[in-house]
């Protein structure tokens, strides 16, 4: 098994382009898995059961993933409170990191990294993919033509993207990808960011401020984190400031969007259409949103190829492997960088 | 023209949607007759009625094939001996027998450009659907499973070799999209083109396209050369795992071949927007989870449909007040009528 150590790294989930990379972890520590290959029935609590037993008292780094939330629950503060004193290192897989409270993590003395750069293109093809889906009305003869239909009796033309004004609300990596691709169907891009970019990164593209991005974009896309700020950041009023007939696009976080709110606004026309990757409270998705003509929906697949996830499970591998070995994380989430070392 | 001798008259075969304004401006240089008939047999009766005498020109929508059937010579005899221009409201004009029209001295246009970028939007939307194989998560969301139980993982364009198969507007089109997404851009085309023209991308020949790309997107005409240019020899020398588009053309690819190589494997997943014998699908395609298939809604936007009317009934009024078209159709270059 692993070497003699008083050190171990916990791996909560499953990896399925790297278990080699994860072998040869052993080196550095004891290798622990959860909850392994076990059909458990209530992972939540032998997780709980686990951590209050000791099974993981000499843990320093731990592999989790948005997708493994479903085995833990959230890291919020209750859970980061019950890790063990020996935990120094969250390695994360996911660019988006909401489900960890970062806050409890920092006062724990414990550092935490994410998965960004590895998703930019993945989430940005998919990004361009709903948007062209959307602006060109798309469901509606997708799903004619499959039903044998042809285009259906519902058929509408959509809209060219060429020439029209997309706004990106967040340009960080994945947002700067988005409008790399976008530039090449002819859109104008303007963008609302914490902090405006460089004139290399900005390129053509103008900054402005976030109500004059609502009011002045065909095309509304979001690329931010979700924070206690951000939620419910496009909500009745927003949608109501937008151009009628624009469209909206996410694949960042469902919750950064009223959902109530946005079926009313593609059902009464102020919306042309949405495309949405991420929803409010998935898995669970709301029937009223289904059901619309006027949206083009898909299951948080983001970086769904075999390469792109490659590439995160090794990126959280390679943070871990840093950490033990230098004390530094690769990707360290930027809430952290900002303060002292610890 | 004098205001006093009788205006000529132009023809609207098949429908006007998006434009009628610009085709009722016409009438200030000729009397607008709308085509009645509503199949081959009729039409024929119409002309011999001699509702179309004194007609030089007509705008031929894409929907006027269940009008006319092939605009043949049969057709073109019927036609007044005044008629002289045929303005073909589309990027293809497979259903025009341009060399019968060549005959009769009927100038053919069709619309170069205005098409290029609503029709390389939907390939782009096909391609990465196709790759990405969107269709079987599109359908579990829908299906009340989110993700379904294991969902396959499809691939990044990142890197892959794209083959363009005619690199005409709408090949240049999709070339240069797709560069944007990482893309390396290869082509096949009936001659190579300039370094500023392709973008930089390599002309290669036919059977190295097939062998060698990644991702093979079909933008070439229909004629007799090209019915069934990819078919059961070329699916066998395609690389496996392949993923194939098409937006130009049903007939240019063998339906049922196609269907063979995605069951075998051979093709990964397809993106389709145009079919053999529209609107009939090969039951095989519909029954595929992992292809995209669109109802050839490939320049169907409103600025590009009204583009494309507006580009065809100003070719009818150039006809009439010029005597010459803008892009006349390449097989009748050379004959001093542009």
């Amino acid at each position: 098994m692993g070497s003699i150590t008083d050190k171990a790294i916990l791996k909560i989930g499953k990896l399925t382009y790297t278990e080699k990379n994860w072998e040869a972890l052993g080196s550095l520590g004891d290798l622990k898995v959860f909850p392994g290959d076990k059909e458990v029935s209530d992972p939540k609590q032998l997780f709980q059961e686990n951590l209050q037993s000791g099974a993981y008292d000499h843990v320093v780094a731990l592999y989790r993933s948005n997708d493994s939330t479903s085995l833990t629950g959230p890291f919020d503060a209750e859970l980061i409170r019950s890790l063990p004193s020996s935990l120094k290192y969250i390695c994360h897989n996911g660019a988006g990191y909401d489900n960890i409270d970062i806050t409890a993590c920092t006062s724990r003395g414990i550092e935490v990294s994410s998965t960004p750069v590895a998703v930019n293109n993945a989430t940005a093809d998919m990004t361009i993919w709903l948007m062209i889906g959307a602006l060109r009305s798309i469901h509606v003869p997708y799903a004619a033509v499959r039903e044998g239909k042809w285009r259906g009796p519902h058929f509408m033309p959509g809209t060219d993207p060429e020439d029209k004004v997309l706004g990106m609300i967040g340009m960080g990596g994945i947002g700067q990808a988005v409008a790399h691709r976008a530039r090449a169907f002819g859109m104008k891009i303007q963008y609302y960011n914490r902090s405006r970019l460089s004139p290399e990164l900005e390129k053509d593209a103008k900054y402005v401020g976030l109500d004059e991005l609502i009011g002045s974009s065909d095309v509304v896309s979001l690329h931010c984190s979700l924070t206690a700020e951000t939620t419910g950041l496009i909500g009745k009023t927003e949608l109501g400031q937008m151009k009628k007939g624009a469209v909206l696009i996410n694949t960042a976080r469902g919750k950064l969007i009223d959902e109530g709110a946005l079926i009313e606004a593609l059902k009464d026309g102020t919306l042309r259409a949405a495309g949405l990757d991420v929803f409010e409270n998935e898995p669970e998705l709301r029937s009223d949103l289904v059901d619309l003509p006027n949206v083009v929906l898909t299951p948080h697949i983001g970086t769904g190829t075999t390469d792109t996830q490659a590439k995160m499970e090794l990126l959280v591998l390679d943070n871990i492997k840093s950490a033990l070995e230098s004390g530094k994380l690769i990707t360290q989430v930027r809430e952290q960088l900002s303060k002292p070392k610890l | 023209m004098a205001s006093q001798a009788a205006k000529p008259k132009v023809l609207c075969i098949g429908h006007i949607n998006f434009a009628e304004k610009e085709w009722q401006s016409l009438k200030d240089v000729a009397e607008l007759v709308v085509v009645q008939s509503n199949n081959r047999k009729k039409f024929l009766a119409e002309a011999k009625s001699g509702a179309f005498d004194g007609a030089v020109a007509a705008f031929r929508s894409f929907t006027s094939a269940s009008i006319t059937g092939h605009f043949d010579s049969e057709i073109l005899s019927a036609l007044p001996s005044t008629f002289h221009f045929l303005c073909q409201n589309g990027a293809g004009y497979d259903p025009i027998d341009v060399s019968a029209c060549t005959e009769a001295e009927v100038r053919v246009c069709n619309v170069p450009k205005i098409a290029d970028d609503a029709t390389g939007d939907t390939a782009m939307f096909l391609m990465l659907g196709a790759l990405r194989l969107f269709n079987p998560m599109l359908v579990s969301l829908r299906e009340g499973d989110f993700k379904g139980s294991s969902p396959k993982l499809g691939n990044d364009p990142r890197g892959k070799k794209l083959g363009i198969l005619g690199m005409g507007g709408i090949g240049r089109n999709i070339a240069s999209k797709s560069k944007a997404f990482g893309m390396e851009i290869q082509y096949y085309n009936r001659k190579p083109l300039s370094e500023e023209l392709s973008g930089g991308a390599t002309y290669v020949s036919f059977d190295e396209l097939l062998a060698t790309s990644d991702i093979l997107s079909l933008n070439l005409p229909l004629n007799k050369n090209t019915r069934h240019i990819i078919s059961t020899a070329e699916f066998e020398k395609m690389k496996p795992g392949i993923v194939v588009i098409n937006t130009s053309r049903g007939p240019v690819m063998d339906e049922a071949a196609l269907v063979v190589a995605l069951d075998e494997g051979k093709v990964r997943s397809a993106g389709m927007d145009v079919f053999e014998e529209e609107p009939k699908i090969h039951p095989g395609l519909v029954s595929n989870r992992v292809v995209i298939l669109l109802p050839h809604v490939g320049t169907q936007t409103l600025e590009t449909q009204k583009a494309m009317e507006v580009f065809t009934i100003e070719n009818v009024r150039r006809a009439v007040v010029e005597g010459r078209l803008e892009g006349l159709v390449p097989e009748q270059a050379g004959k001093g009528w542009d």
